[in-house]
């Protein structure tokens, strides 16, 4: 089982460097290990002999404080009071510090969020979800800490809950009574404040007349799909230090949003930017999990308010109650004329946000704006909204929403290919935006070639090859799904290129390492225009005290905005290297090149690097220093319609393409080909590409067929890895493809794009699609269990 | 309290534990070995995974005072030649990397037992180790190398 279609050369596994603390100089000074190379990351062997260090791993100093969280049982109460004296009278305890302690000190500060200021640091009078942080304890130690956090007695007068977005939208009982927005974001600077609502946001896409279309069209069909909340189970637990030094504020945390955090603490604390300093190391996984407010608010309040060093770690079983991907439920229809053409779609999108808004309205906003999907659709009529419930709270999860509403086009359109007796392949060709085409929120289409990822993945698979007959219970089916997403605009990235004497550079941004290469590709980038060995580039962590301000690591965006920002940071650094080699030499800058052997005039090589900066400062050591900024740009959208003629910097297109055999005596499903395709522009390096798009498909096969948290009165019921089922080795499809697809972004570094969420779009939705062609069944829930199987088998034959 | 030695990777470390400290915490708190981690606490992700006179052992779960004068192997205490170590570089197994040391240990034990796996029994072996990057593609591929090579 498990083969790997790869075109990937024999020479890849010979020559890249391995070793973890110096870089070997390739032999051949002419290999840059440049754009388009398979580089090998350059701490390889340090990931694999585990000795690259993780914020966790950080010594512990011995003045720290241990905090641990005494967390609601309820979800949703008034706190009548609260007894620490039990907790506070364990030895080795040395503060015990409530929401009301916070409030004393930082008034409504110490509400934080990305969209609203309503997520408490620890709650004050009220909880809003089991397990939300009422009480932090502090103690010389871990055990002792969490030990006597058993101890605080809190007393509750329950209130009535809203478990679900139904009892939501009744709007009886609020989990909020009023909103405000915090103003961190450009793309969120529209937010306002409301009252008695359990509605944050909505999102509304308003094209033609769609009910008009609809009731004029041939054909409709109609869904209610479901996409259960899930949890991204980052191996790494999360950990945050933070700590006061000299008036400052440090934090040293696993986190996707340094630049965010720091504005975070600042605000929090009410201390200047530069008087707060943020690092992060590489992270163990991050998928969303780790952003904007987890641990570091609470961590930031309490060192500042004690002037101690504090450690807040996490249990799995706590790492579950930080936040989650959001459960969606969405009603669409899609209707056809008689001659097959697509003349309406319609939705009503719901988000459940649980008990923080956390950056759901930008999700509701952004899947709201692909709900119709990435076809020529004449009238469409959508209503995304993100809805507040008494549950732990959703944020940002690989893909940003777009895997729920992607679950719901792909289903209506493959339901109407089977409709109208088409296939669903070639139908859905057939509809596809081009380039050029304006898109249902009057976006124009440009680098997004969805034709040839749906080719592709469609040929991998074999999907005009005979489908195997019946084999006794097992049943085969083949199944296709497209997925469309439109990158966060806008934002902003920032780099700074210190070239090193020795011909070395050092290249400062804060997009954080975690697991998907970006370190690597960065260099490559830098090196291709410098016409430097990559591997003599060290990018530097994200550290708010030196790397400059960079929006997220987060939504497939690093590769293109902070990619831009390190090509023109590196060009900025050839242009000062021309003009000082055109001082040096006398010589036009028009007959001066940098090339891999060092500087050439007219053709000839006159220099080499090191000895042209030596000869600038005539010191060795010395740094040459560039700086860069680059930021996307949009027409925000119309808050009537949803309408934009540029709603985004640039767009992700992918395809998945599954071939199942479904046992029909136990409902279980057995992949034996996946193919996964995405249109990233340009591959900076193909092994990395292609590593993205299998690893984000094999996320997608656990929320297509287990994956999924449970909850009962508000209450997550399976909140371990004992009880959360994860793909592992064995839920591997017998064969996988990745496909890249290279349509180059005009405006993209060397014409690249993202790719971290492209392969997980269509998964789910592909699953469910060869189980309609395997047994004739169509379900509309997540995830595609044996028992649903088995379930759906029976009600198709009673 | 115990006293005992703890054997990491050649190297013996006396130390008095606690009757209920897991080896996990001895190894990172006493020793200082950082290749093995705390994923779930429960013995169910693999991230903790050390080998105990050759044989994989979830470290979160088992109690250190078990383990005087065991030999214990931890990912960082092989060389970096060592065949299974440069099969996973070579085959790009890795993305976090939080993972990986306890990949390469179950693989070492795998390799040991069945110089020459199926496929099946390689996933059989590496199915209690959770790669939640899903490099799966990858480390299959690097088991098969590292095993075409033991041979």
């Amino acid at each position: 089982m498990l083969e790997v279609d790869e075109k990937q050369p024999a020479s890849t596994d010979s020559t890249a460097t391995t070793s973890e603390d110096a870089p070997a100089q390739p032999a051949d000074p002419d290999t840059l290990w440049g754009v388009g190379e398979r580089r090998r990351r350059f701490d390889a062997l340090g990931r694999v002999r585990g000795t690259i260090k993780y914020v966790g791993d950080e010594p512990v100093a011995t003045d720290t404080a241990h905090v641990a969280i005494c967390r609601s049982t309820r979800p949703h109460a008034v706190i009548a009071s609260i007894g620490i004296d039990a907790a506070a009278a364990v030895e080795g305890v040395i503060a015990v510090v409530t929401g009301r302690d916070l409030f004393a000190e930082y008034g409504d500060r110490m509400y934080t969020g990305p969209a609203f200021a309503d997520q408490p640091a620890l709650a004050v009078d009220k909880v809003r979800y089991v397990g939300e942080p009422v009480v932090a304890v502090l103690a010389h130690d871990e055990p002792t800490a969490r030990a006597a956090a058993d101890l605080v007695h809190v007393e509750y007068k329950d209130l009535d809950a809203v478990y679900d977005i139904d009892a939501a939208l009744e709007g009886t009982d609020y989990v909020h009574a009023e909103l405000r927005p915090s103003s961190v974001f450009a793309d969120l600077a529209h937010l306002s404040g409301v009252r008695d609502t359990n509605v944050n946001y909505e999102y509304r896409q308003i094209k033609g007349d769609a009910a008009k279309a609809r009731e004029h069209a041939a054909t409709t069909v109609e869904a209610t799909t479901w996409a259960p909340p899930t949890h991204h189970v980052t191996i790494e637990l999360p950990v945050t230090m933070a700590w006061v030094d000299s008036g400052r504020l440090e934090i040293l945390t696993t986190t996707q949003t340094p630049s965010y955090v720091r504005q975070t603490a600042s605000d929090l604390l009410g201390l200047p930017l530069a008087r707060v300093r943020v690092r992060t190391r590489a992270l163990g996984g991050g998928f969303g999990a780790k952003m904007y407010d987890r641990l570091e608010p609470l961590a930031a309040a309490l060192a500042w308010k004690l002037q101690r060093r504090v450690r807040i770690a996490t249990t799995r079983e706590e790492a579950f109650l930080l936040t989650t991907r959001h459960g969606a439920q969405v009603t669409g229809s899609l209707s056809a004329d008689s001659e097959g053409n697509l003349v309406a779609s319609t939705a009503d999108v719901r988000y459940d946000t649980g008990a923080f808004a956390d950056v759901g309205p930008r999700i509701a906003a952004k899947s709201g704006m692909v709900v119709p999907g990435p076809y020529r659709i004449e009238n469409v009529a959508v209503q995304s909204r993100c809805i507040y419930t008494n549950k732990v709270s959703a944020g940002p999860f690989r893909g940003f929403g777009v895997p729920q509403v992607t679950w719901s086009h792909e289903t209506l359109i493959d339901e109407l290919a089977h409709e109208l007796g088409e296939d669903p392949y070639r139908f859905r060709r057939r509809h596809l935006l081009r380039e050029g085409d304006i898109a249902t929120m009057g976006t124009k289409m440009h680098s997004a070639d969805f034709v040839s990822c749906l080719d592709a993945v469609a040929e991998a698979v074999g999907w005009d090859a005979p489908t195997p007959a019946d084999d006794g219970p097992i049943r085969y089916g083949k199944g296709i799904a497209v997925g469309m997403k439109a990158v966060l605009t806008p934002t902003v990235a920032n780099a700074t290129l210190n070239l090193n004497q020795d011909g070395s550079a050092t290249l400062l941004i804060s997009t954080v390492e975690m697991g998907q290469g970006a370190d690597t590709i960065m260099a490559q980038v830098a090196a291709e225009v410098l016409q430097i060995d990559s591997t003599l580039i060290h990018v530097v962590q994200a550290d708010t005290d030196a790397t400059p301000y960079d929006t997220i690591t987060a939504g497939s965006r690093s590769t293109y905005h902070t990619g831009n920002a390190v090509r023109l940071v590196a060009e900025r650094m050839r242009d000062r290297l021309i003009e000082i080699a055109a001082e040096q030499t006398g010589a036009q800058a028009e007959a001066i090149s940098l090339t891999s052997r060092g500087i050439s005039v007219d053709g000839q090589l006159t220099t080499t690097l090191p000895e042209l900066v030596h000869r600038t400062f005539g010191a060795r050591g010395a740094t040459l220093t560039t700086t860069s900024n680059f930021t996307s740009w949009w027409h925000p959208y119309d808050k009537a319609t949803g309408l934009s003629e540029k709603v985004t910097e640039h767009w992700f297109a992918s395809a998945i393409a599954v071939r199942i055999g479904v046992d029909t005596r136990t409902g279980r499903i057995q992949t034996q080909h996946l193919a996964v395709a995405a249109d990233v522009g340009k591959a900076l390096n193909p092994t990395l590409v292609e590593q993205q798009l299998t690893g984000a498909a094999v996320m997608g096969i656990g929320h297509a067929l287990f994956d999924q948290l449970v909850f009962d009165h508000g209450q997550m019921i399976n909140a371990t890895l004992l009880d959360y089922q994860l793909p592992s080795m064995r839920d591997m499809p017998e064969k996988m493809t990745p496909i890249v697809v290279e349509a180059p972004h005009r405006d993209g570094p060397f014409g690249a794009k993202g790719v971290g969420e492209s392969g997980i779009l269509g998964v789910a939705p592909a699953y469910a699609n060869a189980l309609r062609d395997a047994c004739g069944i169509r379900l509309t829930r997540l995830p595609l269990t044996p028992e649903s199987v088995l379930a759906g088998i029976e009600e198709s034959t009673r | 309290m115990k006293a005992i030695k703890l054997n990491v990777n050649g190297t013996s470390h006396p130390m008095q534990v606690r009757d209920d400290e897991v080896l996990l915490d001895s190894l990172r708190n006493r020793v200082g070995v950082t290749s093995a981690r705390e994923g779930c606490g429960v013995g169910a992700c693999g991230a903790c995974t050390v080998l105990a006179d050759g044989r994989s052992v979830s470290a979160c779960l088992a109690h250190a005072r078990r383990y005087d004068g065991v030999a214990i192997t931890t990912a960082d205490g092989l060389p970096e030649d060592d065949v299974v170590v440069a099969a996973f570089v070579e085959s790009n197994a890795m993305q976090c990397g939080y993972c990986i040391p306890g990949f390469v240990l179950m693989t070492k034990e795998l390799l040991k037992d069945n110089p020459n796996p199926t496929d099946d029994e390689i996933a059989e072996h590496l199915e209690g180790n959770l790669c939640r990057c899903g490099t799966y593609p990858e480390l299959m591929r690097a088991v098969r190398l590292a095993a075409e090579r033991s041979r």
